[in-house]
């Protein structure tokens, strides 16, 4: 025993604290487990009182419920939108956070700092009267609706400024002296070195996009163009019907299948996630 | 993770943003290609980020409906706004959201971080098992809530019941509702509090606690003397970052209680969006949301300065 804890650095009475502390971390998993749990039971059982975490029996019906409702297309319409706009914002952001981190250019101080300032404007100012322009346009409830105001993220701006900013300058000096131009110095030298704000970038924007909500719930009208969680949000029982009618068991298979993908993300690549956030501080 | 705009730690990039250029003045050429290279994020950034607030501030001076003119009414939305109860009644539970959630947040992120930075065995699970819940969307937070909060069924009236408490009516009572979203809302964002404790704590050179521990300083003097006065500028972050976010808070209110009952937990920005959507009254929702802007703006300004009072 004694031995057991010395090789984790470890003394008696970090026992009891570390006991409480694992039991707490999973008791905050445990909503997780909940909506597994829920979803894959009989919806006779989920409405009893009594705790079951285990079903018995299993049982898929709820997904197959869920997928009733157009999922399909709201997986996909978050597919598209997350993902093209994650690729625009990486790719702009990698550019400008280059060109403001190697380029002398006059003015180039002022424009990150307007794009930093940028950051206390809350995004629910701006979409009132986004809305009203993309009604006006007629693009409301589009693909261009649901991705053009997401592209300018500054996160991803400023992940590629300080990464370039310690970008060693004999590269960037060798490559100019082979003749590559600005556009090939980037693409073919700076870019392929950025893997890591790459991955960061692109996991944390991806899940900011595939999580948004008070955009894509303005901006779509018809069924056919919402995104997976404005979507599954019709599930709430303030807000639809069928939870009230049918109780929560396909409202959890749902909501399971709307946390898969970030959740998947995150657990494969965490140390880019928690790297990338504690680095920027960032937030949506 | 959340909706909305991203809130980066301007406090922190701000700081570091002038003094790391701008190092050699000679007569280097300007590589004017620069311009190019940042134009393709500027546009899209002067459309959508900036260009919305200029014509949103003159939205709040209309009345604006889908159909129809607008008409210029000068501050009569700002007038009517001060005489609404219910943008009182809005304000008044976004304090209460904050002063339940942010000290939530904040304590819960600085005992968790503490108890992982210990480096115990599993640390990294727990780590994993705290933040998640932070990268799933307001709907998955809602409705997981709604049926653990459910009053009858619910997972957490049953644990309670076991303990011998009465069902909670957690989101259907005037009384409870907002302390039902608070809950939720704690759940939800404590991960970014979570791993920007913990990093800091990651910063706290070994020596320092080695020294304090030699000098025969306990955990607790530890703790009060080594490691709390250096975690005080990433907790001002925190509270600030948390703080502002919310003040914005949105979509878990609309998913959970949709701002009832009686408007009991709405928000600002809960009720903008009934404005808009349900009464169609443009102008008026982007009044409110600059009455908004407004706040958090002064929150930001009165934090930078806090900050440097105390450096």
């Amino acid at each position: 025993m004694e031995d057991w804890l010395e090789k984790r650095g470890m003394r008696l009475w970090d026992v009891p604290v570390w006991l409480v502390g694992m039991a707490v971390a999973f008791i905050w998993a445990a909503p997780f487990v909940w909506m597994v749990s829920t979803s894959l039971k009989l919806p006779s059982k989920v409405m009893s009182e009594g705790i079951e975490w285990i079903p018995n029996p299993i049982t898929i019906q709820n997904y197959v419920k869920v997928f009733e409702f157009p999922v399909v297309r709201w997986l996909a319409n978050s597919l598209v939108q997350a993902s093209v706009s994650t690729a625009l914002c990486v790719f702009f952001g990698a550019m400008a956070g280059f060109a403001l981190a190697r380029f002398r250019f006059p003015g180039r101080a002022a424009i990150f700092l307007v794009f930093l300032a940028s950051l206390m404007v809350p995004v629910e100012v701006t979409v009132i009267p986004m809305l009203l322009a993309f009604i006006k346009i007629g693009w409301a409830s589009t693909y261009q609706a649901l991705i053009l105001p997401t592209i300018a993220n500054v996160f991803s701006v400023y992940i590629f400024r300080q990464f370039f900013l310690s970008f060693p300058k004999e590269l960037e000096e060798a490559a100019r002296l082979d003749g590559a131009g600005p556009f090939r110095l980037f693409l073919l030298v700076a870019l392929p070195l950025a893997r890591a704000p790459m991955i960061a970038a692109s996991v944390i924007i991806f899940t900011l996009n595939w999580n948004n909500f008070l955009w894509p719930l303005l901006v779509t009208f018809d069924e056919s163009m919402k995104t997976m969680p404005v979507g599954i949000a019709a599930f709430a029982p303030v807000v639809g019907t069928h939870t009230q009618l049918e109780g929560y068991s396909v409202a959890m298979a749902g909501v399971t299948v709307l946390s898969i993908p970030s959740l998947t993300l995150f657990f494969v690549l965490q140390k880019y996630f928690i790297a990338g956030i504690s680095q920027g501080g960032v937030k949506q | 993770m959340k909706s909305g705009s991203n809130t980066v730690s301007a406090v922190k990039a701000a700081s570091l943003a002038a003094p790391t250029q701008g190092v050699r003045r000679d007569k280097a050429p300007i590589d004017w290609i620069g311009y190019v290279f940042v134009a393709f994020f500027a546009l899209p950034f002067l459309l959508f980020n900036i260009l919305p607030v200029l014509f949103g501030a003159f939205v709040a001076f209309t009345e604006w409906r889908i159909i129809g003119t607008p008409e210029w009414i000068g501050l009569e939305n700002f007038a009517d706004a001060i005489g609404d109860e219910w943008v009182w009644l809005a304000f008044r539970n976004v304090v209460f959201y904050a002063l339940i959630i942010v000290p939530g947040v904040t304590i819960l992120g600085l005992v968790f971080a503490l108890f992982v930075n210990q480096g115990y065995p599993l640390s990294g699970l727990a780590r994993t098992l705290f933040f998640a819940p932070n990268v799933v969307s307001a709907t998955v937070i809602g409705l997981v809530w709604v049926w653990i909060l459910d009053t009858q069924y619910g997972l957490l009236n049953n644990v309670l019941a076991q303990i011998g408490i009465g069902a909670i009516p957690w989101l259907t009572s005037v009384d409870w509702a907002l302390i039902g979203v608070s809950i939720a809302s704690i759940w939800w964002d404590l991960g970014l509090a979570f791993v920007l404790i913990l990093a800091a704590l990651q910063d706290i050179p070994k020596d320092l606690i080695e020294a304090a521990r030699a000098d025969g300083a306990g955990p607790l003097s530890r703790l009060r003397f080594v490691t709390l006065p250096h975690l005080r500028p990433v907790l001002s972050m925190v509270v600030t970052l948390q703080l502002i976010s919310t003040l914005r808070i949105f979509s878990q209110v609309y998913v959970m209680t949709n701002g009832g009952p009686a408007g009991s937990s709405s928000s600002p920005i809960h009720y903008m969006y009934t404005v808009a959507i349900v009464r169609n009254l443009y102008g008026y929702a982007s009044a409110i949301a600059m009455l908004l802007f407004v706040v958090i703006l002064g929150v930001t300004v009165v934090q930078r300065f806090v900050l440097r009072e105390t450096q």
